[in-house]
């Protein structure tokens, strides 16, 4: 018993330290292209620079944008029976099993059908502009961001709800009141995943909104072109750019969730 | 006070059938029944969470079936007490004032007698999750309390504590009963709790109340074998009644005879049941009692138990009684001994078969 409790132990640690070596080993390899005044002068240059803030500007509205639609959606998937929940529920998972590419592309299709394209003739200009790059993240992170929240919902007792409502809450008063501060801490994780998804965004983006430089060129569309351009120097600077903030805002994440949390 | 008039209400593949209940201003009230019998159903529809097929529910006479949860005006204490984990004691306690948006003037007085009679004054500042089960019990009874409910409404709260606790805190809810007036409906499939508690009590079974009455009554004379087998009674033998005679019925159990008390419209064919505390043990031949009924009988085993022991005899017919500990030790009580069995008239029930 004790010789298989270590055996086990022994082998989920080494899977668990796998996992390090292969996501710690693809970092340290940028090491081997790194060079200091190259990431410096990409630092400080006007493009980067541009594109480092239209993608936390992008990911930040998307994100919100997802969240507004997400927690309602969520909580009644988690709450309510009604007809099309299934599919729905379903229909969650499509950005994973649909590659950005072919949802970016989708997207562009629908702009291009009558409907599309009176939205872009009277309402705003999508394609080719900051709303698509923002639509193209919102499209894929809502789907992970409903799925997220409505974990969070469905570990919150519905007896709690039942309990404030008899002590006088309205449904309202007890969502905002007991559901959503009982499920914050997987609101905050939803929220800083699909931020940080959205941060990441490429397939899509760059089908709706192209990479022009100073206009929609987003960090992953910066590093594509650099290496298409076969700047490698430059390239592995706008990856740690990029590893930099998603890591940041996880480590961030931790901290506001808590000790051991998961986000 | 509360009355369940004709309610059916469905949830999920379980129904709930023709209910008809009343409470009175000031009774406590349990609904007993074994596990999925449609206790929670029930109450789930008095607080307004299922919304009845048919029939109608009123509180003080007003008709509340389609009032929302929140506008009933009721307390309700679930069974896992449902307090509110991120909020303090103090902060549950006031959630419902500051939810019905009563001013602290308002609420705070009967808070503070609640907290005083229940002696959580020093809890006040916890969080809920660091109580233990008895503080728990007496946060989630003052919160419910707190904003003075027409009807409160109890879901098995005891039913998860030790033994000592439970009895203390049925003592507790007792004195504030007392002290407060209030209403309250209890759920549980705890007989004891239910005789301690109640006044009346409801037996529920299959999603249909069966019995309703006085407690002593109900306990005392089931109107069904299944409700006899639901309340523990522990003898209950197929008769036949001989004669009735200015009220009284003979029936013969077995190769004994006994007399009861004859019920309305009793037939020849009958269920005799009686309670193992109503039958009394003497040695030998016994003593000269007014008891209409001794019966010789021996001793066919001793069953330990706490408080009472159990004594299974063969009195022509398999006859189930229940002593105390001194009075076992007393009579040195074994298997094979000759007793006598005695037992009053009015405590051999007779449930009339069903052809």
């Amino acid at each position: 018993m004790t010789m298989r409790s270590t055996s086990l132990r022994k082998t989920t640690i080494a899977s668990a330290l796998s996992v390090l070596v292969l996501y710690g080993g693809l970092i340290l390899s940028l090491g081997w292209f790194f060079d200091g005044p190259v990431l410096r002068d990409a630092l400080v240059s006007e493009r980067t620079l541009f594109s480092v803030r239209l993608s936390l500007l992008a990911a930040t509205v998307a994100t919100c944008l997802a969240m507004l639609l997400a927690i309602p959606a969520a909580y009644a998937l988690s709450r309510y029976r009604f007809w099309g929940c299934e599919l729905i529920d379903t229909l969650l998972e499509l950005p994973l099993i649909v590659s950005p590419a072919a949802l970016g592309a989708m997207l562009l299709i629908f702009f291009n059908n009558p409907l599309g394209v009176w939205i872009q003739d009277h309402i705003m200009r999508i394609v080719f502009t900051f709303a698509g790059i923002v639509l193209a993240q919102f499209v894929t992170i809502l789907g992970i961001a409903t799925r997220l929240l409505k974990i969070a919902f469905d570990e919150v007792p519905t007896e709690l709800e039942t309990v404030a409502r008899t002590l006088g809450a309205t449904p309202c008063h007890a969502f905002l009141t007991v559901t959503l501060p009982l499920a914050r801490r997987g609101v905050i994780a939803a929220f800083i995943l699909s931020w940080a998804k959205a941060l990441g965004e490429f397939g899509a983006t760059i089908m709706i909104a192209g990479t022009m430089a100073m206009r929609t060129e987003t960090l992953p569309s910066a590093i594509y072109l650099r290496l298409a351009s076969a700047d490698i120097e430059g390239t592995v600077a706008l990856i740690l750019v990029l590893v930099f903030i998603g890591l940041t805002a996880l480590f961030i994440s931790r901290r506001l969730l808590g000790k051991g949390a998961h986000a | 006070m509360l009355e369940l008039k004709s309610v059916t209400v469905s949830a999920g593949n379980f129904r709930l059938q023709d209910i008809d209940l009343t409470l009175a201003e000031g009774e406590c009230h349990a609904v007993l029944g074994p596990s999925g019998s449609g206790k929670t159903t029930l109450l789930n529809t008095v607080l307004g969470v299922l919304s009845p097929e048919r029939g109608r529910i009123r509180l003080d006479g007003v008709d509340i079936t389609d009032v929302s949860v929140e506008r009933r005006g009721l307390g309700y204490v679930p069974q896992n007490l449902g307090l509110f984990p991120h909020l303090s004691v103090r902060d549950n306690l006031a959630y419902s004032p500051r939810a019905r948006g009563l001013s602290r003037t308002q609420f705070q007085p009967m808070v503070d007698t609640l907290v005083e009679a229940t002696g959580i004054g020093a809890l006040l500042d916890r969080q809920t999750t660091t109580l233990s089960s008895g503080e728990r019990q007496r946060v989630g009874l003052v919160r419910a309390l707190a904003s003075q409910p027409r009807l409160v409404l109890l879901d098995e709260p005891f039913t998860a504590l030790n033994e000592s606790l439970r009895r203390e805190l049925w003592w507790l809810m007792r004195e504030l009963r007392q002290q407060h007036g209030l209403t309250v409906m209890i759920v549980t499939h705890d007989l004891t709790e239910a005789y301690f508690l109640a006044d009346n009590v409801s037996v529920l079974l299959e999603g249909r109340v069966i019995q309703q009455g006085e407690k002593a009554a109900v306990y005392g004379r089931p109107v069904s074998p299944a409700v006899a087998h639901f309340l523990g009674v522990e003898t209950l033998q197929p008769g036949r009644v001989m004669i009735v005679k200015e009220g009284l019925a003979t029936v013969e159990v077995g190769g004994a005879q006994l007399l009861a008390i004859a019920p309305p419209g009793v037939r020849e064919h009958v269920l005799v049941s009686i309670r193992g505390e109503d039958v009394i043990l003497q040695r030998g031949a016994g003593e000269i009692s007014s008891a209409r009924n001794r019966l010789p009988a021996r001793v066919v085993s001793v069953q330990p138990g706490s408080p009472l022991m159990g004594v299974e005899l063969d009195a022509g017919f398999p006859l189930f009684a229940l002593v105390t500990r001194p009075a076992y030790e007393e009579m040195n009580l074994r298997p094979g001994d000759p007793v006598t069995a005695i037992i009053k008239a009015p405590s051999v029930h007779l449930i009339v078969r069903t052809p």
